[in-house]
């Protein structure tokens, strides 16, 4: 089992629900994304293409943070879900120095609030509590892992049912991102990324993300 | 990173910031404490400079202090020893302690049982090894990098090593000035070999990592005519090899030279060679995802 992303990037309409889907699901901090939009545009005036796409920890096959972490504390699961384990990580960076994709983040400041001077809000009281951030480590994106686990124990199939796939595909209003076992032939993941000729962002970078994208 | 803009995000090209702001300094800083430590450990060992030793054996002690205080976590240290198979951060960490440790054995027989040559040169050469594997893995941590091309360079560990070795001799002949002469003329020759090295070593590491990638060459163009240009042409050209280099052919021809010269030679390849460190970690870019080919 290896769960991947394949993204339709013709669908994307670049409206950070995403981005926003994350930040809720898992109590970021500011200035911590573990999802970003990103937005360019190739060629020249009359000529351009504007690019949206909707970035986050490719979970490659071959992660470079996985090697370079001194201490094991970034991990990579059997079903191919890289994270890190807040009690192992000593902070020194070196996989946030090695990411091509520069999907990882170091939380420093415990007490960053959103609105400075002001009471925490009802969502940041809720998340000290419910998903609490340990200052001095890095942070990435784990695929919403908590409710693919909690999924799979309910006898739900991620990518399919609702509260077993990551928060940022069912967010998705145009349903641009897909999500599922790339491992099995039979998947819809692997038949839309066969049918749309999905490919890998950068795949010069030679990590085998298990993001796909689609033109 | 909390300085870039989100809309900037990897769309422009990205200037490594984790191993060189904030913190980040005490990582480039032990780099470079690694490699004067290793350079002096092993050219000390070759003149058999007790002294030096125990001076690269503090360096090599303050490096692990300046690791320490790059962590966000020191009190965690000890689990860096877990994954030396594939970290190069975890090698160097072992390498570091087992330099250390054989360096005081060393150090602690040559002072009290001189007599016990056989376990003295045993233990010199195995804290030599260590000592070069100190100095060397600072280059492949950072070489290892592949998302950064300007470090992405099998030439990085050679310079690391070289600059290493020409920090390490300057500042053991500051050492040999204030004792026993008699080996001064001689680690005077070796170093303006080593630092004639270096010259050419950053000639080539430049010019080749110009034809690795668009991003290697916009950071070799910062670092020689951009923002970092001070940086590289006073701290790295003008003090880490102009400067040596002169004093050094002119004490050839004149076939003496006053201390106070010397120590500037030595004050300056010991500038130069922190500034080496700090220009190629701040030359770091990353390429931008967008736009994607």
């Amino acid at each position: 089992m290896r769960w991947g992303m394949a993204i339709e990037l013709k669908r994307c309409i670049g409206c950070d629900a995403c981005m926003l889907a994350c930040k809720a699901e898992h109590f970021l901090p500011p200035n911590i994304f573990w999802n970003r939009v990103l937005i360019g545009e190739k060629g020249k005036y009359p000529a351009v293409t504007k690019l949206i796409y909707s970035v986050r920890c490719n979970h490659c096959a071959e992660p470079k943070c996985v090697k370079v972490c001194p201490t094991g504390a970034t991990q990579q699961r059997e079903d191919g879900i890289v994270w890190v384990d807040e009690t192992k990580c000593v902070g020194c960076r070196y996989c946030m120095v090695a990411c091509p994709y520069q999907m990882r983040s170091m939380y420093e400041d415990g007490d960053s609030q959103y609105f400075p001077g002001q009471e925490l809000t009802e969502h940041e009281k809720i998340g000290k509590t419910l998903y609490p951030h340990q200052p001095g480590v890095v942070q990435k994106c784990v695929f919403c892992k908590e409710r693919i686990d909690s999924g799979i124990a309910l006898g739900l199939t991620p990518g399919v049912d609702r509260d077993a796939t990551p928060a940022c595909v069912i967010i998705c209003p145009t349903k641009a991102i897909h999500f599922g076992d790339l491992d099995d032939p039979n998947s819809e993941i692997n038949r839309i990324i066969k049918e749309k000729h999905g490919h890998a962002f950068h795949p010069e970078f030679d990590t085998e993300p298990s993001i796909s994208y689609i033109d | 990173m909390s300085n870039i803009k989100p809309y900037e995000f990897m769309v422009k090209a990205q200037q490594q910031k984790d191993w060189i702001d904030g913190r980040g300094n005490f990582i480039a800083f032990a780099f470079f404490l690694g490699g004067i430590s290793g350079g002096l450990y092993l050219a000390s060992a070759y003149f058999d400079n007790l002294t030096g030793m125990f001076v690269a054996w503090l360096l090599s002690l303050l490096m692990g202090i300046s690791y320490m205080i790059h962590l966000s976590h020191p009190f965690r240290f000890w689990r860096m020893f877990m994954k030396p198979k594939t970290s190069w951060i975890a090698r160097g960490f072992i390498f570091i302690m087992l330099f250390i440790g054989l360096t005081f054995i060393t150090l602690i027989l040559r002072q009290w049982f001189p007599d016990a040559t056989g376990a003295i040169t045993t233990f010199k050469v195995l804290a030599g090894i260590f000592a070069f594997a100190q100095s060397i893995y600072t280059g492949f941590a950072v070489s290892y990098v592949s998302a950064i091309k300007v470090w992405n360079s099998a030439i990085v560990p050679v310079l690391f090593v070289t600059c290493g070795l020409t920090g390490g001799l300057a500042i053991l002949l500051a050492i040999t000035m204030a004792g026993d002469q008699s080996q001064l003329a001689m680690l005077e020759n070796i170093i303006r070999v080593v630092l004639i090295a270096l010259a050419i070593i950053i000639g080539v590491y430049l010019w080749n990592t110009t034809y690795s990638s668009a991003a290697a060459r916009d950071a070799v163009k910062r670092l020689i005519g951009g923002s970092l240009a001070p940086l590289f042409w006073v701290g790295v050209f003008l003090f880490g090899i102009v400067i040596p280099i002169a004093i050094s052919i002119a004490t050839y021809y004149a076939g003496e030279a006053s201390s106070g010269i010397l120590i500037t030679a030595i004050i300056s390849e010991i500038i130069g060679g922190l500034a080496l460190r700090f220009a190629i970690l701040k030359a770091g870019v990353y390429t931008p995802l967008l736009p994607a080919d």
